[in-house]
């Protein structure tokens, strides 16, 4: 497979994760700030999708312009407009090697998202509906790529992308939300604001199934991090990176496949001999950065070894 | 048979000949169409036509327009009432493509060995060294089966009488044939069962052939060479024509900067490390081909690619320098090419041409100007025309004043009305004017032309210029069996 096509698989499909990432968020942060005697703070989602400008500033606690923002703002490159558009032109670079199903799925994607009347719902309607309809757009490109997708190098590199995404996702979400448990302690013992969490990642029924005392934020780590069955998990993310590059086993490229199995392989393990109460100790925001560095590092490593790059 | 209201309000142009319009009746080839159209109410018509940029919009069938940062997706007109051509027209138009691509092919030989046609003083030289596609770098360099031209998209205009005329021979990297495909397909859809019943020959095979060509060029004898398709990339806008032919060839979609050139070899860069190309399908101009070569700015190409190509260690489609053969200056020769290197008599004609070098030509066309259509030799896409029955004469004397300075850069044809077809526009059908390409495909085994083309329509009224940077559209080309 072609280096160029290889990326471009991998950053399509890295993109899609993350406007899914980003719309599940606003949704359940939207329905919270409908839902909060305190005034409700978007600080923590501006943070963790698009930092901090001038621009950002300006939004202060509006939850319509927020949410505006992150889905149709032009100048901010991670609104899902602007994702959106470029995990078309990738996917416009590669036709030949996704199913005609594939494209014209991320064509309506697309389309969807420039359509006047996505942004009318988002101004003066129910801004729900709008993210509901994106969101049946994500998972309506999942469905088209588990059916149509050719098992073979192409779908290994879109899932390596997508899990890779997965995986930083969650663990920028978890350092924000524990982050502002340091400056506000009192959100330890607030269980909406771990239910919300929860919901945000879809990750709420697990938890109620696994967990019968309540939401507890140990727990909530613990599933995030640790659990093998959760879909969000960064383990879960890992395991998944791994399984899917295995497959790239080449014997023409056997060098670079060992090295980067090897990071992959360490990282994994760090994960999997961690336990909740062994994260806590080595400080969480630690553990983290550390995770994150390494899934950075692996990132870096396709884009040398295998995306021609370096 | 009852007449139905499309009809009766048809309003053909006087003096041209029209595709549909007999005389006082609707000629014999049309008539099932037009029966299956009359059952349709115009609101039928009018969502057939939404349904048809529906799908050419939601399939990405489109090219993106950049202003102000923005992309603006459009999508070529597309008319929906097909352009139908009988089986005696077919063997005509066929034949005469298959002749004038034999002795283009044997010209271009000819021109970049030992130029027997210059010698034997049919073609000046000096027509064939000023022209700018005429490439020293391809002199003596031997293509596989003396194959210059693989490719061709001959454009055939039908004058008042209903003759056919070449207008332009189309022999470098000619684009459309994805809408002549894709154009087919959406007719499917509009008009169930219509084809069937009118014996409408298929143009699906087209790809097939193109690959099974291409397969055959392989300098490698393997069994299974790697054939890749070079774009410019996603910006250009025939790029949705390059990822369909790709992917119905199956064949690798490349960038120059996905080549690689090492030991005068052509390598692509995969996940897997270097893989060797054997046939490039190339839809980059010769210009932007290698920056060693030619223009040394581009970044389009691949870096000594020629060198790879002189050596025969990859073959290349169209060859490079054809355009020399299709330069509208040499375009006057054809006719005697024909003769002198087949022995035959042309089937199909030259449009009268006036070559502005010659002094006797030019004063002819300066005293007629307002019944002539000026062109550049190496313009295309109806760039940098004069229509002089539409321009003012202050547009003609500008015009004039640019021709003196550089004469051989010019001819000029007298006007020739191109035949119309009905379209349907606003609820009823008009005449338009059309042409018509079809793509020819010259291999090891002879040339074989799938049974239609790409039909391009001028949309505005009165109009005389197809070409889709002008405001021009397309058609469904049947040919009937």
């Amino acid at each position: 497979m072609l280096s160029r096509v290889a990326a471009s698989l991998y950053w399509l499909s890295r993109y899609v994760e993350r406007s899914d990432g980003i719309l599940r968020m606003l949704k359940i942060n939207y329905a919270s700030s409908q839902d909060s005697v305190q005034e409700f703070t978007w600080e923590p989602v501006i943070r963790i999708f698009s930092g901090h400008d001038e621009e950002t500033e300006k939004l202060g606690n509006n939850s319509r312009a927020v949410i505006r923002y992150m889905v149709t703002g032009k100048n901010n490159p991670n609104s899902i407009l602007n994702i959106i558009t470029l995990a078309r032109e990738n996917a416009r670079g590669v036709q030949e090697h996704i199913t005609k199903d594939l494209w014209q799925c991320l064509n309506e994607y697309y389309h969807t998202v420039k359509d006047g009347k996505l942004e009318n719902l988002l101004k003066k309607e129910d801004p729900i509906s709008a993210l509901d309809i994106l969101i049946k757009q994500v998972m309506l490109y999942y469905g088209t790529v588990e059916i149509t997708m050719e098992r073979g190098e192409g779908r290994s590199f879109m899932n390596i992308g997508k899990y890779l995404e997965r995986g930083i996702q969650s663990v920028d979400i978890l350092d924000a939300k524990f982050g502002s448990v340091d400056d506000n302690p009192d959100l330890l013992t607030d269980t909406t604001y771990w239910k919300h969490l929860l919901l945000s990642l879809g990750g709420y029924e697990i938890y109620l199934k696994t967990y019968r005392e309540g939401f507890e934020a140990e727990n909530v780590l613990e599933q995030v991090v640790l659990n093998n069955d959760f879909p969000r998990s960064v383990i879960y993310a890992v395991n998944h990176i791994q399984r899917y590059f295995e497959r790239l086993k080449n014997d023409s490229n056997i060098d670079h496949f060992r090295e980067l199995s090897f990071y992959i392989g360490r990282l994994q393990s760090h994960i999997k001999y961690s336990s909740a109460k062994s994260i806590k100790d080595e400080g969480l925001h630690t553990f983290l950065t550390q995770i994150r560095s390494e899934l950075f590092g692996i990132g870096d490593a396709l884009n040398n070894h295998y995306f021609a790059n370096s | 048979m009852e007449e139905s209201a499309y009809f009766n309000q048809y309003q053909p142009i006087s003096g041209v000949w029209d595709e549909m319009y007999g005389i006082d009746s609707i000629r014999d080839h049309y008539s099932k169409v037009i029966d299956y159209l009359s059952r349709e109410s115009t609101e039928d018509l009018t969502r057939k036509e939404e349904l048809a940029k529906r799908l050419f919009m939601s399939q990405g069938i489109t090219f993106t327009v950049y202003s102000s940062g923005e992309g603006i997706e459009k999508i070529f007109p597309f008319d929906i009432i097909p352009r139908i051509i009988t089986a005696a027209e077919w063997a005509f138009v066929e034949k005469g493509i298959k002749q004038r691509l034999n002795a283009l092919n044997l010209f271009l030989k000819d021109v970049y060995n030992n130029q027997f046609i210059v010698k034997d003083g049919i073609v000046p030289i000096d027509i064939i060294y000023s022209c700018p596609h005429f490439l020293r770098e391809m002199y003596q360099l031997q293509v596989p089966y003396d194959i210059y031209v693989h490719i061709a998209g001959i454009d055939l205009i039908r004058d008042h009488d209903g003759t056919f005329y070449v207008l332009e021979d189309n022999l470098r990297t000619p684009s459309g044939v994805s809408y002549m495909l894709e154009n087919r397909e959406i007719t499917k859809r509009l008009f169930p069962d219509l084809m069937p019943q009118c014996g409408v020959r298929s143009v699906t095979e087209y790809p097939t052939i193109l690959y099974k060509n291409l397969l055959s060029l392989s300098p490698r004898q393997i069994s299974n060479p790697t054939i890749v398709l070079l774009s410019p990339g996603i910006y250009n806008s025939a790029y949705f024509e390059h990822t369909t032919l790709a992917r119905l060839m199956g064949v690798e979609l490349v960038e120059g900067r996905d080549l690689v050139v090492k030991n005068q070899k052509v390598y692509m860069k995969t996940t897997t490390g270097l893989q060797q190309v054997d046939v490039i399908y190339r839809r980059v101009d010769d210009d932007y081909l290698d920056p060693l070569v030619f223009n040394p700015s581009s970044i389009l190409g691949v870096a000594g690619i020629m060198g790879a190509y002189r050596k025969g260690n990859v073959a290349i489609v169209n060859a490079i320098g054809n355009g020399v053969a299709d330069d509208k200056a040499v375009y006057v020769y054809v006719p005697e090419m024909i003769r002198y290197y087949l022995n035959e008599e042309p089937i199909l004609k030259n449009v009268p041409t006036y070559q502005l070098g010659n002094m006797d030509e030019r004063k002819h066309v300066f005293a007629n100007i307002n019944n002539m259509v000026v062109k550049k030799t190496n313009g295309s896409g109806g760039y940098g025309m004069l229509m002089g029955h539409a321009s003012s004469e202050e547009e003609i004397e500008d015009y004039k004043k640019e021709i003196i300075k550089d004469p051989r850069n010019f001819i000029a044809q007298p006007t020739i009305s191109l035949s119309a077809a009905p379209c349907y526009i606003g609820g009823a059908l008009h005449p338009r004017r059309i042409d018509l390409r079809p793509y020819a495909l010259c291999g090891p085994d002879g040339i074989e032309i799938v049974p239609g083309g790409l039909t391009r329509v001028a949309l505005k009224e009165g109009s005389l210029v197809v070409n889709s940077s002008q405001g021009g559209g397309s058609k469904d080309t049947w040919v009937l069996a």
